[in-house]
C-alpha cells in the first residue's frame, strides 16, 4: 500500500504528473493491443462481407448470426473441437499418470544413478522440439500411428515429460515424510504408498503441470500439421489453418469460425484466471 | 518383511520409471542421434543413405535461404529476448505499484496466451489483410492512404509486421516478472523513500537488481521461443515474400516435405546446436555478473 501512494508522491510534482502520464500511455498502449483486434474480428464477424469493407469500424446493420451457422457447418467444427478435446485430455491424463509415478520414485526412493537420469530427463526441457521433426515424422510411421489421434497424443505426453516431472518432483518433494511413515507403520505397500498417501496429497502439483500440459497440447500445432493428413485425425489449431481454402472469399464466416475456436479458451479464462496465473507463477518461479 | 519390501521396491522402482523412460529414449534421446547421424547422410528417408560427412551443413550455408532463415532467426532471438522482456518488465514494474485496476489490466494483458497462436496469426492476417483489412482502412480513414501497404506481401514490411504483432504480446513474461517483482518486500521502498529517493531511483536502484534473475530466466525463454520460432511465420507469410521471412524452422519443415532428410536434418543439428551455444553463453554472462557481484 506505501508503494501505491508513492506513485502519487508529492516530493516531486512535475515529475510524477510526467511520469502518471507515461505509465498510463504505455498501459493504456497494451491494453488496446490486446483487446482492440479481438474486438474488431467479433464485430467483424457479425457482418456482411460488403460491410466488412464498406464500413469497417461501424456495427453491423443487422447482425448476421447466419455466419456463425455457415461456420459450423462449413468447418466442421464439432469434429474438430471432439478430436482436440479427445487428444488434450488423453495427453494430459497420461502425462500425469506417468510422470507422477516417476516422480513419486525420484522424489521418495533411493537407487543408484537417481541423481544422474533425473538430471537427463529435466534437461529435456532445453531440446528445441521443433528440430526433431524428421525422427518425430519416421517414429510415428514406424509404430503404425500415422494420421492418428494417438499419434499426437503419444507425442504430445512425451515432449511434456520433462517439464511434468520436473514440477511433480518438485512438489512431492516437498510433501512431509512424516505422512509416508505412518502409512508404511500401518502396512502400506510400495503402491499403496503412492495411491493413497503421495498420489492424492499431490493434487495441487497435479493441477499446475496438467495446466502446462492441458495448454501445450490444445494449442500446438506444428506436430498435428506433420503428423495428421485427414480430416478423421485434424485438430482445432490445424483445422483453422484450412478456414482460408474452405471459406474462400467468405471472409466473415470465416472470422466467426476463428471466434468459435476461441471461446472455448476465453471461457475457461474468465472462470479459472486467478488459478491459472498462480499455477504459471509458482511452477515459473520455482523453474 | 524388511526384505521382502526391499525386493518389492526394487521391482516397484523399474515398474514406476518404464513409462517415462520408454517414452524419453523414444522421443528424446533416439531422435537426438537420429538428427545428427543423418544430417551426416545423402538420403531421402527411403533408399540407400550415403555418407557424405559435413557436406549438408556446408550446402545449407551456402544457400541464400538458409543464410536469411539463420539471420532472421538471430532478429527473433533479439527481438523477443531484448524487446518483448524489455517491454514485459516495463508493464511489469508499474502494474507492481498496484495503479487503479491492475488486477484487470494484468488479467487482461495475459488473455491473448490462452488463445493458440494459430487463432491469433489468422486474426492478425485479416487485420494485416491489404483488401479488407483494418490497418489499412483505419489509414485511409484518417487521411493516410499514402502509408498503406500490403503488410505481409512487401519485402520491406513483411518481416516487420510479423515481429511486431508477436514482440507486443507481453502477457506471459509480464505475468511472471510481476510475480517476482511483487515479492520484494515493502520495508525496502519504505527505507528509499525515508533517504528521499524518488520513484524512478527506486525502480532502478531496488527493483531491477532485485528481479535480475528472473529477468535472465524470462529472457533465456524468450531467446529459446526467438530460435524455435515457427507457426506466426507459418501462417502469415509461410517464410515470404522471396524468403525474406523465413526461419530455420520453416526451412527444416520445407526440406522435410521435399524428402531431404540429410539436408532438413543439418538444419535440426544447427538448432540444437545454436540452442546449446546460447544457454552457455547466457550461463556465463550470468556468471560473470554474479561473480562481478561478489566483488563489490
Amino acid at each position: 500500500m506505501a508503494r501505491q501512494a508513492t506513485a502519487v508522491g508529492s516530493n516531486d510534482g512535475i515529475g510524477s504528473v510526467a511520469g502518471s502520464i507515461f505509465k498510463w500511455t504505455v498501459l493504456t498502449f497494451f491494453l488496446v493491443f490486446t483487446f482492440f483486434p479481438l474486438v474488431w474480428l467479433v464485430i467483424s464477424s457479425f457482418k456482411t462481407n460488403i460491410e466488412l469493407q464498406t464500413a469497417p469500424f461501424a456495427l453491423p446493420q443487422v447482425w448476421q448470426f447466419g455466419n456463425y451457422v455457415n461456420a459450423v457447418q462449413v468447418a466442421e467444427l464439432p469434429r474438430l473441437f471432439l478430436n482436440s478435446v479427445i487428444v488434450s485430455t488423453s495427453s494430459t491424463a497420461l502425462a500425469m499418470l506417468i510422470t507422477s509415478m516417476a516422480a513419486f520414485v525420484f522424489s521418495r526412493e533411493k537407487f543408484r544413478g537417481q541423481q544422474s537420469l533425473l538430471n537427463l530427463i529435466i534437461a529435456g526441457v532445453l531440446v528445441p522440439i521443433i528440430a526433431l521433426m524428421a525422427p518425430y515424422f519416421r517414429l510415428t510411421n514406424v509404430l503404425g500411428l500415422y494420421d492418428s489421434l494417438w499419434a499426437l497424443i503419444l507425442t504430445y505426453t512425451a515432449i511434456n515429460i520433462p517439464i511434468s516431472t520436473f514440477l511433480m518432483y518438485g512438489f512431492m518433494k516437498s510433501i512431509p515424510a512424516e505422512l509416508e511413515e505412518a502409512a508404511v507403520i500401518d502396512g502400506a505397500s510400495f503402491y499403496q504408498r503412492f495411491s493413497m498417501v503421495i498420489f492424492p496429497l499431490s493434487r495441487i502439483g497435479l493441477v499446475t503441470a496438467g495446466t502446462f500440459v492441458f495448454l501445450f497440447s490444445w494449442n500446438e500445432f506444428i506436430y498435428a500439421l506433420l503428423l495428421t493428413s485427414s480430416v478423421r485425425s485434424r485438430t482445432l489449431q490445424l483445422g483453422i489453418r484450412f478456414f482460408t481454402s474452405q471459406f474462400f472469399t467468405d471472409y466473415t464466416s470465416m472470422f466467426a469460425a476463428i471466434v468459435l475456436t476461441i471461446i472455448p479458451s476465453v471461457l475457461v479464462y474468465v472462470f479459472m484466471h486467478e488459478k491459472i496465473i498462480k499455477g504459471l507463477t509458482s511452477g515459473a518461479l520455482k523453474g | 518383511m524388511i526384505v521382502q519390501s526391499r525386493k518389492g521396491n526394487r521391482l516397484g522402482i523399474i515398474l514406476f520409471l518404464l513409462p517415462v523412460l520408454t517414452l524419453f529414449t523414444l522421443y528424446f534421446i533416439y531422435p537426438l542421434g537420429f538428427v545428427f547421424v543423418t544430417s551426416t547422410l545423402d538420403w531421402n528417408g527411403i533408399g540407400t543413405p550415403q555418407f557424405v560427412g559435413l557436406q549438408n551443413f556446408l550446402d545449407n550455408f551456402q544457400t541464400r535461404t538458409f543464410q536469411i532463415s539463420v539471420r532472421n532467426n538471430f532478429i527473433w532471438l533479439f527481438a523477443l529476448g531484448f524487446v518483448q522482456i524489455g517491454l514485459a518488465a516495463l508493464v511489469a514494474i508499474l502494474l507492481a505499484r498496484k495503479p487503479r485496476g491492475w488486477r484487470f489490466l494484468r488479467t487482461v494483458y495475459f488473455l491473448p496466451n490462452v488463445i493458440s497462436q494459430v487463432a491469433i496469426a489468422m486474426m492478425w492476417a485479416a487485420l494485416y489483410n491489404a483488401e479488407y483489412g483494418a490497418i489499412n482502412q483505419f489509414l485511409e480513414m484518417i487521411g493516410l492512404e499514402n502509408l498503406t501497404h500490403n503488410w505481409l506481401g512487401e519485402i520491406s514490411t513483411a518481416l516487420p509486421s510479423i515481429l511486431i504483432q508477436q514482440v507486443l504480446y507481453i502477457g506471459y513474461f509480464m505475468i511472471i516478472i510481476l510475480a517476482s517483482t511483487m515479492s520484494i518486500p515493502e520495508s525496502f521502498y519504505e527505507a528509499a523513500e525515508i533517504d528521499g529517493a524518488n520513484v524512478l531511483q527506486q525502480e532502478i536502484f531496488i527493483t531491477l537488481p532485485m528481479i535480475k534473475d528472473i529477468l535472465v530466466t524470462t529472457m533465456t525463454l524468450a531467446m529459446a521461443y526467438g530460435l524455435r520460432h515457427f507457426e506466426a511465420t507459418f501462417l502469415l507469410t509461410n517464410g515470404g515474400p522471396a524468403n525474406s521471412t523465413s526461419v530455420l524452422g520453416i526451412q527444416l519443415y520445407k526440406e522435410l516435405s521435399a524428402l531431404d532428410y540429410g539436408h532438413a536434418n543439418a538444419i535440426g543439428a544447427t538448432l540444437v546446436i545454436l540452442g546449446i551455444l546460447m544457454i552457455v553463453t547466457i550461463r556465463a554472462i550470468g556468471s560473470r555478473g554474479a561473480a562481478a557481484d561478489r566483488m563489490q
